[in-house]
């Protein structure tokens, strides 16, 4: 995430490849997420930073930027070069602009929020994430770069690796131990010098109920209250557990076997899939479950590709079968090959219950140039956003919007939290054709104009003499030919099959003629060999 | 001033004639039971960017994703060996195009640079007139065709053509073509351009063959000649003084089953005389100094010097 309020001509911890396309394209906040994997909200809780599955791209431009559709397919292009990954095809097909569900995270002139028109959005479910998209990702990070002149300027960038691990399943003997060296195969040796802090945090809150004993000792151990739940970490301050040890393997010692129970799901997570059968007609539902007692209020926003014609009319959102109206409806419709459908909701919750939203809409054809090169895989329909605020910060760890580091969140004062999350990209199947077709249907054609044309054009056009083999003087060597081809010849002058038998059996008369020294002129046939 | 025994050794270094190295490395296949060819063309890239040729100059294109497949049971490796010791996927790899961006259309753009002016600098190859260009190309062929991706071909005379406009408009000094498909010799038998010097797995008629299986991971993980191609690739370093006519050598008919089939009329040069490093790496001859050496101003006149073209 890249916030970005003043041109920056000067380059000390920003890398200058990142500057020089956003000072370029006119940028003034940009949001990139590349995700591989699902994640499980009713398992896991919260991640520290909530990405849609795939790519995702959210940009913010300039107050004085024009022509901003130009601006973002140059910049898209820009940055799939720069991360090695296929942005490109984030073209207007694929790109929204959505109306209340984002907010620039950084600084920005009152008002700027509401002209809406100049932020884009767009995502690709189907982008995988790859070594050769962390290779540029590292690259942007400040630690290789040599110091040089200090100028001051507004500028954020915020890197963020989200890791999931399963130390019971990984561990042979199902404790829920974890230390570095298992899991990223080295210990920290060192830090970032140009840093001004370098921290390690270890949430505590499932010490409550699991205890568990961390190697090395904590620098300190912070409780503190946040929207109403108390929260502790271990902190480890690198510079002064580095200078000591030299290096951390920092290690998590559980003492028995990983107790399995249930686990309480987080206050809010949503399911969503495809419903229907047939390549005609299918339908999109999204549950949203809240385990709260309080109803909240949700902005949910949905983009569907183009070729899943959507019923607006089908719209229906429904709570243990009564309808809701939503607050807010922002609807834009789609236009074949130019724009994708846009749906944002604005409804509320109530406390306790599943609601639900569904959709219904008809698959197109495309036109074979259209489909990808597997097509029969089907076609990935970006996943659901959904944002509300929370009363509660429990499952959740992540940094306020306002704030840039975890350090942040324990000072955080508020008394709501902001929650995003992403539903499930989905895989809907359009009705595909058979791509050999053209093949055989030319095979198959030519086939049967070569047997048919072919046959029709050798009797239409040859000219046929009838030959009395009684009259010709023959030796005994071409007495003998004769009779083993008497009766083959007799055949194969019957069938229409091709010219060529009957030029060969005429062959091979002539030869027999020829031997025979015969000059009679009875050579019978016009055409030449096929 | 430059004395004259010196200008000697300078002319000794600029023998080679070209001053910077790029390398284009397609593969054309996707799907899982393709590995193979995306272990090809990661064995080559490895061992340019070993040699020298950085980053910035090697446009890879891989049409699908191995490394981060689902299916792979070592994530984040591509192995072109069953006993795993080398993984060609490596932790610093930069794909240029990929997955769906690998088209025959993409292709020949960045062959003749025609490309959009929106395309980044790391999706162009922005060679000159003195620049060696090797193409290496791996996939599924057939004779007089390449196919990309299951959707659509490339035809031999459309890559002669995309190799005659790159002469036209002085995009290499001399180019190296590679490629490993089955009936390779045919997509290099419509070439008219001059400089090219090309090599195939197969000739026309013969297919080329994978090298084995890793039951670990349930595919094939190597063709045969980019194999035996990496086993000498790998003897080579920076500094080496092998020729392209040892690399032209390379996997007989008994190792490759295939023949190996080579094209020299257009290179003008011996290959037997061509260092290996031409193509493959990036050397610059540079002598280091720890004297300084006065330069006066000196104006010179346009035609002054061969090497001053």
């Amino acid at each position: 995430m890249i916030l970005l309020h003043f041109l920056v001509q000067h380059y000390r911890l920003f890398p200058k490849s990142l500057g020089d396309v956003l000072t370029t394209y006119q940028v003034q906040e940009l949001h990139l997420s590349q995700t591989q994997g699902v994640w499980r909200y009713d398992k896991w809780g919260y991640p520290p930073e909530d990405a849609a599955p795939g790519a995702e791209l959210l940009v913010w431009f300039l107050p004085q930027a024009s022509n901003i559709d130009k601006l973002w397919s140059d910049l898209v292009n820009a940055l799939s070069g720069l991360f090695c990954s296929s942005l490109n095809f984030m073209d207007s097909k694929s790109t929204v602009i959505p109306r209340w569900t984002f907010r620039p995270a950084g600084l920005a002139d009152e008002g700027y929020s509401l002209q809406s028109a100049r932020v884009r959005y767009s995502a690709l479910p189907k982008e995988i994430v790859c070594t050769e998209n962390l290779t540029p990702w590292k690259k942007l990070l400040p630690c290789n770069s040599k110091d040089s002149e200090c100028k001051s300027s507004a500028v954020e960038l915020k890197q963020t690796l989200t890791l999931v691990y399963d130390p019971p399943t990984t561990n042979r003997n199902g404790k829920q131990d974890w230390n570095f060296r298992n899991t990223y195969s080295t210990s920290l040796s060192s830090q970032c010098p140009l840093a001004s802090s370098s921290k390690i945090f270890v949430d505590m809150e499932s010490a409550n109920f699991a205890p568990f004993t961390l190697k090395p000792e904590p620098t300190r151990i912070e409780t503190f209250r946040r929207v109403g739940e108390i929260k502790k970490y271990a902190v480890y301050d690198l510079k002064e557990v580095l200078g000591k040890q030299g290096k951390i393997d920092l290690t998590a010692l559980y003492p028995g076997v990983m107790q399995f129970s249930d686990i309480v799901p987080p206050p809010v997570y949503a399911s969503r899939y495809v419903t229907g059968y047939g390549l005609e007609k299918g339908g999109i539902t999204c549950q949203i479950h809240n385990t709260l007692s309080e109803n909240i209020t949700v902005i949910y926003m949905e983009t569907i590709p183009w070729f899943l014609r959507v019923y607006f009319n089908s719209l229906k959102v429904e709570n243990n079968g009564a309808t809701i109206k939503p607050f807010k409806i922002h609807y834009i419709p789609g236009k074949d090959r130019s724009q994708p459908y846009q749906l944002e909701l604005v409804f509320r919750l109530r406390a306790q219950s599943t609601t639900k939203i569904s959709l219904s809409f008809d698959r197109a054809f495309l036109k074979w140039t259209e489909y990808p090169p597997d097509a029969n895989h089907g076609f990935y329909v970006n996943s659901a956003v959904i944002s509300t605020i929370l009363p509660t910060s429990v499952n959740n760890t992540a940094v306020q919007q306002h704030g840039s580091t975890i350090e942040d969140s324990m000072n955080d004062q508020s008394e709501q939290l902001f929650l995003r999350l992403h539903t499930e990209s989905l895989l809907v199947s359009l009705p595909t054709p058979d791509f050999s077709m053209p093949y055989n249907v030319i095979c198959l054609a030519c086939t049967v104009v070569a047997i048919a044309f072919g046959s029709i054009h050798n009797l239409t056009t040859r000219r046929f003499q009838a030959l009395d083999p009684s009259k010709q003087k023959k030796g005994i060597l071409s007495k003998i030919k004769s009779k083993l081809f008497k009766s083959s010849n007799l055949e194969n002058s019957k069938s229409d099959s091709s010219g060529k038998t009957e030029s060969e059996a005429d062959k091979s008369n002539q030869k027999d003629d020829l031997k025979d020294d015969n000059k009679d002129d009875k050579i019978s046939n016009d055409t030449e060999p096929s | 001033m430059l004395k004259a025994a010196d200008r000697v050794n300078v002319e000794e270094h600029f023998q080679s004639s070209h001053t910077n190295n790029w390398a284009v490395l397609v593969d054309t296949s996707r799907f899982w039971f393709n590995y193979r060819h995306v272990a090809n063309v990661l064995s080559v890239y490895r061992s340019c960017k070993r040699l020298g040729i950085p980053d910035s100059h090697i446009i890879l294109m891989v049409a699908d994703d191995m490394a981060c497949n689902p299916r792979n049971p070592r994530p984040g490796t591509v192995f072109n060996n069953a006993n795993e010791q080398i993984n060609v996927y490596g932790d610093d790899v930069e794909v240029d195009y990929r997955g769906y961006e690998v088209t025959v259309e993409n292709f020949i753009r960045v062959l003749t640079g025609r490309l959009s002016p929106s395309t980044p600098r790391s999706k162009r190859l922005l060679s000159d007139e003195h620049s060696n260009v090797l193409v290496y190309m791996t996939g599924h062929g057939g004779e007089g065709f390449l196919k990309f991706q299951d959707a659509e071909e490339i035809s031999n005379v459309e890559l002669a053509d995309a190799f005659e406009q790159m002469w036209q408009k002085q995009r290499y000094h001399e180019l190296f073509y590679m490629i490993d498909t089955c009936q390779a010799e045919s997509m290099f038998q419509k070439f008219y351009s001059p400089n090219i010097l090309a090599v195939a797995s197969s000739k026309v008629g013969e297919d080329s063959l994978s090298h084995h299986v890793d039951p670990k991971i349930g595919v094939y993980v190597i063709d045969r000649y980019t194999y035996f191609a990496l086993e000498f690739l790998e003897t080579v370093e920076p500094g080496s003084r092998k020729t392209m006519g040892q690399f032209l050598r390379v996997c007989p008919k008994h190792q490759c089953i295939s023949t190996v089939a080579i094209r020299t009329d257009l290179f003008p040069r011996d290959p037997d005389k061509v260092p290996l490093t031409d193509f493959f790496g990036s050397v610059r001859n540079v002598e280091i100094l720890t004297s300084t050496i006065q330069l006066d101003n000196v104006t010179v006149a346009r035609d002054d010097g061969e090497y001053c073209r």
